[in-house]
């Protein structure tokens, strides 16, 4: 379960992932935290809009502060876990395409959901994968 | 022949608009060589990316009434050419975005093609320059002066006031509104502005946005009903304009009229509000 027992508090897990365009990996990350969200742990964790988060979203950023996160970025310029400490405090878990995933399709330029190949498909799956062992962790409060 | 755009779209990940919105703006980049601005990695290196929005026209593409792109492109003083927001389209199309998933469906999908078919051929429409057909280049001022503060109203006919001390600039169907220089006096430096959302359908004496200064918060009461059309962007960033000159630069939105000739019984004209200014700067203005 996603949800953490403290005493009476019950606490939620939240999950940011980069979901940028500068490459195809912020894409692979869109989609995997979806997928986490709405089959793999539908209502056990919270996704929570990255730009909305900068753009200075008070319920993004509250939620951030009070309960754990799992950030999730496609590189090493980790905008989604360095946005989330400056905000609101040091993220639970991450998750890093590049440790896992071959950089050279991470990097590679951004494609329409139309023209997403089985590979991608498939490396959605890995990274949807990560972010729900993070989850369960979290909730093991390992 | 295709338009380039620099897109900047708000690629948010909690609504399905805010997936569409970032499915345009790949359809578009790869449909007519338009280059993405990631709103993400913008916050964090700007300098390539300015330069791409200085190159080339840029479209903004907003998800939903938070309008996140929109208030990034504010802050980094970016020159806005067209602005697309897929809630708002969606509606315009009657069109009902999924809320229960972010995956898009085909109704999602016939939207973003319908869109960027549209927005390959549109003419631009600058957005920040002033539309000086519609609103007059000068305005002639009255004043009062109260101390050392000077009180302005404009003159023109075309100007009606209610007296919650908001203007209406009346031509052609369509208003522009604003507050008055006793509004901006009396709050003093103003260093937040709330926006309506484009789109909405208001009502006379609704609220129509809000400004903040150190002192107060101000309900901004819209003299006249209608659909806003236009908002003054540049304020987001500078609310300082409103204090400069709350009837030029200051403006506040822009909002095709319902009913005017309704809305006209409940209002005041130059002749009419002015004593009423007065008075409440000679009573309450300290």
């Amino acid at each position: 379960m996603a949800d953490i027992n403290i005493g009476a508090f019950k606490m939620q897990i939240g999950v940011i992932s980069c979901s940028g365009e500068e490459m195809l990996g912020g894409t692979l990350t869109r989609m995997a935290t979806r997928k986490v969200m709405e089959e793999l742990r539908p209502g056990q964790a919270i996704s929570l809009c990255l730009p909305l988060f900068l753009a200075g979203g008070e319920e993004e950023r509250n939620f951030a502060k009070n309960f754990p996160v799992i950030s999730v970025d496609a590189c090493e310029k980790h905008c989604a876990r360095k946005s989330t400490e400056k905000y609101s405090g040091r993220v639970r878990d991450c998750v890093v395409l590049t440790d896992f995933l071959d950089p050279e399709v991470i990097f590679s330029k951004t494609v329409s959901m139309k023209d997403l190949t089985e590979e991608h498909y498939h490396m959605v799956d890995k990274i949807a994968e990560e972010i729900c062992k993070k989850i369960d962790a979290a909730s093991a409060g390992s | 022949m295709s338009k380039e755009y620099a897109i900047l779209p708000c690629n948010g990940l909690d609504k399905c608009a805010g997936c569409a919105a970032g499915e345009l703006a790949i359809r578009l980049s790869e449909e007519t060589g338009s280059e993405i601005i990631c709103p993400v990695f913008y916050r964090v290196a700007d300098t390539r990316y300015n330069r791409i929005a200085k190159e080339k026209p840029l479209l903004v593409i907003d998800g939903c009434a938070s309008r996140c792109a929109s208030k990034l492109a504010a802050e980094k003083g970016l020159k806005i050419v067209k602005k697309v927001n897929i809630s708002e389209e969606a509606k315009s199309a009657g069109i009902a975005l999924k809320t229960d998933s972010l995956r898009l469906g085909e109704t999602e999908k016939l939207l973003i093609g319908n869109l960027a078919d549209r927005l390959k051929t549109e003419e631009d429409t600058a957005e920040s320059g002033q539309e000086t057909s519609f609103f007059p280049a000068q305005l002639t001022y009255d004043t009062y002066q109260k101390d050392k503060f000077m009180f302005r109203i404009p003159e023109e006919e075309a100007f009606f006031f209610n007296e919650n001390d908001v203007w209406a600039y009346v031509s052609g169907g369509k208003a522009r509104i604003g507050v008055t220089d006793y509004v901006q006096q009396s709050l003093s430096d103003i260093m937040f502005f709330t926006a309506p959302n484009v789109g909405a359908e208001i009502s006379q004496f609704d609220e129509v946005g809000s400004l903040e200064s150190g002192k107060a918060v101000f309900e901004i009461v819209s003299p006249v009903s209608g659909t806003v059309t236009r908002v003054n962007e540049d304020l987001l960033n500078e609310p300082e304009r409103i204090n400069q000159n709350p009837y030029e630069q200051g403006w506040i939105a822009e909002i095709e009229l319902a009913d005017f000739e309704e809305d006209k019984g409940l209002l005041y004209d130059f002749n009419g509000y002015f004593p009423i200014m007065k008075r409440k700067v000679d009573e309450f203005h300290v």
